[in-house]
């Protein structure tokens, strides 16, 4: 099966500053792709590039194995940087210019404006929508054609938190409709909680590819606490431990890499302390992206 | 290329600054053509012996063939509201960066700037088609004597009309392409005959057979003065072929750099 996207060693220079290197990529079906990088790093390039706005200096992409026409383009959803739309004219008319771009059908524009809940000011101009509204509506406007693929890039910049909500519900049920999404931010947890996949980049160069669930995510913290003084010594004591830090009476324990929070538990249980608080804390996307970072540094 | 006229409709159909200044233009002209006997009528009952020394009857003004060119002619100058028309819908999509979501959204950058291009046929079109019906109208109105064979005398200055509308509103596009900054363009477009003045009398003295191929001179040079023949001097009453070729090749030129900088350029 073929991939929804490959890319092959793109590079985009702006002058002297590149500002993406070499980049190779391959997003599949159905994921969800978050692309990670500080600002700067190469993110909005990158799509621009993949959406025919940037001219590439150096490499080649494909769409469904396809050369890039802007036939394939008109299948893709996409939102870039900011939402950008006609100001004079209301969100209504600038889905309805959309689609005629898109030459996709106007009758999917009701559909779409109940989704990003814009319903009521549909007749408004743009210029007097808020930021919120500004970003619902491109994601509507990316919406319109029912597009297998969409692009978006920090959606929800600006928002506040139940929007961010809001659009992250979205982006979970667009997904579950067997949609690829390639989701460009800056926020990890936005990314950790939505995506399937993701990428880092960092001032244009790939510095990390893969899923976002198991691999590459290392070493455990367990939270343990029990009613037993010997607690902390006894764990300072556990070989498996790397570091024990105690806090408000629990215990946090980083295990070495293969071990898992049940090993802790067996020898806790071996030393006759039974445990009565024992949580695992999987490491977030957060630290893992600074130690990417900072590791390639 | 009606898919692409039809989204460019689309953007100006709400933009109340679109209907303002091409209202503007086609009332300007509709009106300025439409009264000049009017007007003239109007002036000899205002200076008080104009009438009798010059019976304003008798200057064939609106006479078939006479009225074709004069029109043209007049009109012709009215094209620069067209053309600030123009930079504003291009410089538009520069400030609002639609011609970026536009390319988004599947246009190809040739498509958007045929979009552009057929807007300035329309546009030029639409004049065209004004001006020769307000002559027509006229004509038969203030023709003494109808002679179907000069009714029907001069009509080829319509097509170049419509040359000389579309070349200028290439130039317009142009600019606004490569500058990207209303004002500025605008102020560089209301310049450009000044600017191609200045050239032009240095150039003068040493390549004088270069002067016709000068852009805005090559605009200019299609529609011939006509007034001097009412004091009997000749007029160019015919088209010159060399001017209507050189006006083309501007006007294939224009959207070519156009097509260059847009393809060339990231959005």
């Amino acid at each position: 099966m073929t991939n929804v996207l490959s890319v092959d060693g793109l590079t985009k220079n702006f002058g002297r500053l590149c500002a993406v290197n070499n980049l190779s990529l391959e997003i599949g079906a159905g994921h969800v792709f978050g692309m990670l990088g500080p600002n700067g790093s190469g993110k909005t390039t990158t799509l621009g590039m993949l959406m025919g706005v940037i001219n590439p200096t150096a490499g080649s992409f494909r769409w469904f194995g396809e050369t890039p026409t802007q036939e394939l383009r008109k299948k893709i959803g996409a939102v870039l940087e900011h939402p950008i739309f006609y100001p004079y004219l209301s969100g209504q008319k600038n889905l309805e210019l959309n689609a005629t771009i898109k030459e996709c059908s106007a009758d999917n524009i009701a559909r779409v404006l109940e989704i990003v809940e814009l319903t009521a000011r549909k007749d408004d101009p743009y210029k007097t929508y808020s930021l919120g509204m500004k970003q619902r509506l491109a994601i509507a406007s990316a919406l319109l054609n029912d597009p297998t693929v969409l692009i978006l890039d920090e959606p929800t910049n600006g928002l506040d938190p139940m929007g961010i909500a809001e659009i992250r519900e979205l982006i979970k049920k667009i997904a579950a409709g067997g949609k690829t999404i390639i989701l460009a931010s800056h926020l990890l947890d936005e990314v950790q909680k939505v995506c399937t996949h993701f990428a880092v980049l960092k001032k244009g160069n790939l510095v990390h590819t893969g899923p976002v669930g198991s691999a590459g995510f290392g070493a455990e913290t367990v939270e343990v606490g029990a009613n037993n003084s010997a607690l902390y010594d006894l764990l300072v004591a556990f070989p498996g431990a790397t570091h024990v830090t105690r806090e408000n009476g629990i215990c946090y324990v980083t295990l070495q890499e293969h071990l898992r929070s049940a090993d802790v538990n067996r020898y806790l249980f071996e030393k006759g302390i039974s445990v009565d608080h024992l949580l695992t804390r999987k490491k977030s996307l957060e630290q893992v992206f600074l130690e990417i970072l900072s590791v390639k540094n | 290329m009606l898919h692409l006229l039809k989204i460019e409709f689309r953007k100006m159909y709400s933009y109340r600054t679109f209907w303002i200044v091409c209202g503007l233009y086609f009332i300007t002209i509709g009106f300025s053509t439409a009264t000049g006997m009017e007007f003239l009528k109007w002036l000899a009952t205002l200076v008080g012996n104009f009438g009798s020394e010059l019976d304003i009857n008798r200057i064939p003004l609106y006479h078939f063939p006479d009225v074709w060119l004069n029109l043209v002619w007049w009109s012709g100058f009215f094209k620069v509201l067209l053309g600030i028309m123009v930079v504003i819908s291009i410089t538009n999509e520069y400030t609002y960066r639609t011609i970026r979501q536009n390319v988004i959204d599947g246009l190809s950058r040739w498509e958007f700037l045929l979009s552009k291009i057929l807007m300035n046929v329309v546009l030029s079109a639409a004049s065209v088609v004004l001006i020769f019906l307000i002559a027509a109208v006229t004509g038969f109105i203030y023709t003494p004597e109808i002679n179907w064979k000069y009714v029907f005398t001069d009509l080829e200055f319509y097509p170049v009309y419509f040359l000389e509308l579309f070349s200028f509103l290439s130039y317009a596009l142009m600019l606004g392409i490569l500058v990207q900054r209303s004002g500025l363009t605008i102020i560089l477009l209301l310049l450009s005959y000044m600017l191609e003045a200045i050239v032009k009398a240095n150039v003068d003295d040493f390549v004088p057979w270069l002067i016709p191929f000068f852009p805005m001179e090559s605009i200019s040079a299609l529609v011939p003065i006509p007034f001097y023949r009412y004091a009997f001097q000749p007029i160019q009453d015919y088209v010159d072929p060399l001017s209507v070729a050189i006006a083309i090749g501007w006007a294939g030129l224009f959207n070519y750099f156009s097509y260059l900088k847009l393809t060339r350029s990231d959005l």
